[in-house]
């Protein structure tokens, strides 16, 4: 054990962390500016995974596949948001709660249709499936690099795009007050419809990326869902900001309990968050 | 004053505990129809403590799974393996215990409410799933076995024996209906107008001086006791716990059970978990993919019946529209 492997263990742990965010992110925007808490949300990264690796089978192009997929999960948002989430706006929380697990059904029902029960992988793109030597012995994997990479890009793209553009003054506005945003004029049902479909990319986007290096089963979805909350929770919900502190310090807590403590490493997120809790009960940067 | 709220429900707890009583006589001894109707009435028990806790109090919780399987864990960590204990002393053991836990970890999640309330019961939950998915002293996701089930006797007399499909038949349902008397007591007291008052409007109720947080801790730590006895039944009628028993998709589904037989009336969680069970039952013969069906029937729930099946009948024996 030396430094060396905790360097591997901290890029991991970013890696992970980063991933997470990525996923966290549409939840916690889609809360934010619709105030809809979609529990489906695990389910677009399972479904992005199995699209991964359904289109690179076909077309034997990762990167195509990669687009694609996440031009189908575009489709399946505005689908979606457009048939049911539309009917939830003025409902309470059960009822978005009981919808959007009728729709965790509905979609491990699909995926176990289209693709079985057993588990599938996606092989690395021959371009990126090297490595890079960090010392002598240890090398790691370009991939998981590329992982990291695509996930910064993705949140510089939205910090961009959420303070510098017109819809993301839009989103910024819908946070902080809906009903005046809807009084100025603005569309606010087209609004809903695009933060709700690039929710769903966000997920999917970290379903197809992860697909390489995870292996493909039933119930993945779920899994990420609880950790993706516990993100949201410490970040304080709605804050994408808060977002992205939680998911580097869950990934990081995640990766060196499993290293350090590994009695505990499942645990020790969830401890993480209650302890939290008890001095925030809002999260760490709720406004 | 009566027990019943409205004439449907009067009508609906007889003709159910009518036929639920002599169903037994006209099976006979079919062990695998008893043992079915005998595991659903277990679940309406558990739907029943979290239909009072989200329909009466307004609290939203996505892990009350949780304490059913900690009802189970609790009896086979807490009994000697291969002795007969008291059913009766270990139902008071598993139910004060569960409401020990209930209580530190509604000290907790009652900090918070509403879309925070859900994720954190969920988180919480899951954490606790995955402690005994991963512990090698609770036999990870295999579980524990229960080798020996509990003798009955009260004061030397002793009535049921539980190895007994048929007895055990009786001991879920005479629990189920005391766990609905006891509800409808709750309610009726005034305790449970307290209770009815904070969800109505929790500022009110704090200006008329009652402590908010107090009075949901105690219908947590009512509600959470009452599922984890749910739970030890469950553990006695199949001889085994896992950790299946508080995976998030429990909680899920008795959520949709009670949406399904009409939030905070009671007697509607025997209703839902009765239709939705029966409804799974049948689709699961039809076909493998019945998770499909079972969504979209969810979905379908959400967008139409508001008041549940409760309400339906509510407004359909008073013969017009309850909207």
């Amino acid at each position: 054990m030396d430094s060396s492997f905790y360097l591997v263990q901290l890029l991991n742990a970013v890696q992970y962390g980063l991933l997470l965010f990525l996923i966290a992110s549409g939840l916690t925007l889609v809360f934010g500016v619709m105030g809809i808490l979609n529990l489906a949300h695990g389910s677009m990264y399972m479904i992005g995974a199995y699209l991964a690796y359904y289109f690179t089978f076909l077309t034997d192009n990762f990167f195509l596949a990669f687009l694609i997929s996440g031009a189908i999960a575009l489709i399946i948002g505005f689908i979606i948001e457009r048939f049911l989430i539309i009917h939830l706006y003025k409902r309470d929380h059960l009822d978005q709660v009981l919808l959007t697990v009728g729709l965790i059904f509905v979609f491990n029902a699909i995926q176990s249709f289209v693709w079985g029960n057993d588990p599938l992988g996606v092989e690395v793109p021959s371009l990126l499936s090297g490595s890079i030597k960090l010392t002598d012995i240890i090398e790691y994997p370009v991939y998981r690099l590329f992982i990291s990479g695509v996930c910064i890009v993705v949140a510089v793209g939205m910090y961009l795009i959420i303070n510098r553009t017109k819809l993301g003054m839009m989103i910024r506005a819908g946070e902080s007050d809906r009903n005046m945003v809807e009084n100025l004029g603005v569309d606010i049902s087209k609004l809903f419809t695009i933060v709700f479909a690039i929710g769903v990319l966000l997920s999917a986007l970290a379903g197809i990326v992860s697909a390489p290096i995870v292996s493909l089963v039933p119930g993945m979805g779920e899994h990420v869902l609880i950790s993706c909350f516990v993100v949201v929770v410490i970040g304080g919900l709605g804050s994408i900001k808060g977002a992205f502190v939680a998911a580097l310090i869950v990934g990081l807590v995640d990766t060196f309990a499993s290293v350090l403590l590994p009695e505990i490493s499942s645990m020790s997120i969830y401890l993480l968050m209650a302890l939290i809790l008890l001095v925030k009960p809002q999260g760490l940067f709720k406004n | 004053m009566s027990v019943f709220s409205n004439k449907s429900e009067k009508l609906f707890i007889y003709i159910f505990f009518g036929i639920a009583l002599f169903i037994p006589l006209f099976l006979n001894d079919n062990t695998f129809y008893i043992n079915k109707i005998a595991s659903i009435i277990i679940l309406a028990i558990f739907v029943m403590s979290l239909d009072y806790l989200v329909g009466r109090t307004g609290l939203i919780t996505l892990g009350h799974a949780m304490f059913y399987g900690l009802g189970g864990y609790i009896f086979t960590i807490l009994a000697p393996e291969y002795e007969a204990v008291n059913f009766w002393l270990y139902t008071f053991y598993v139910m004060t215990a569960s409401g020990f836990v209930a209580l530190i970890v509604g000290l907790i999640v009652l900090r918070t409410n509403g879309i925070y309330m859900i994720m954190i019961t969920l988180a919480l939950a899951q954490m606790t799933f995955y402690y005994f998915a991963d512990s090698v002293d609770y036999g990870g996701l295999d579980g524990l076995f229960i080798y020996v089930k509990p003798e009955t006797s009260i004061f030397g007399l002793n009535f049921l024996d539980l190895d007994n499909e048929t007895h055990f038949y009786y001991l879920c349902l005479l629990s189920l209906f005391n766990c609905f008397i006891f509800f409808k007591v709750i309610m009726n007291s005034s305790f449970g107008r307290i209770i009815d008052a904070l969800k109505e409007n929790p500022d009110r109720a704090t200006a008329l001086g009652y402590n908010i947080f107090q009075f949901r801790l105690i219908a947590y730590v009512i509600a959470s006791s009452l599922a984890s006895y749910a739970g030890y039944l469950f553990a006695l009628q199949y001889g085994f716990v896992n950790p299946t028993m508080m995976s998030w998709d429990v909680s899920a589904t008795a959520l949709v059970m009670s949406l399904l037989g009409g939030l905070g009336t009671i007697y509607g969680a025997i209703l839902g978990s009765f239709v939705y069970e029966g409804l799974h039952y049948t689709i699961e013969h039809l076909t493998e993919y019945w998770m499909f069906f079972m969504g979209s029937l969810i979905i379908a729930l959400v967008l139409t019946l508001k008041n549940g099946l409760a309400g339906f009948l509510n407004s359909f024996s008073r013969g017009k529209s309850d909207e």
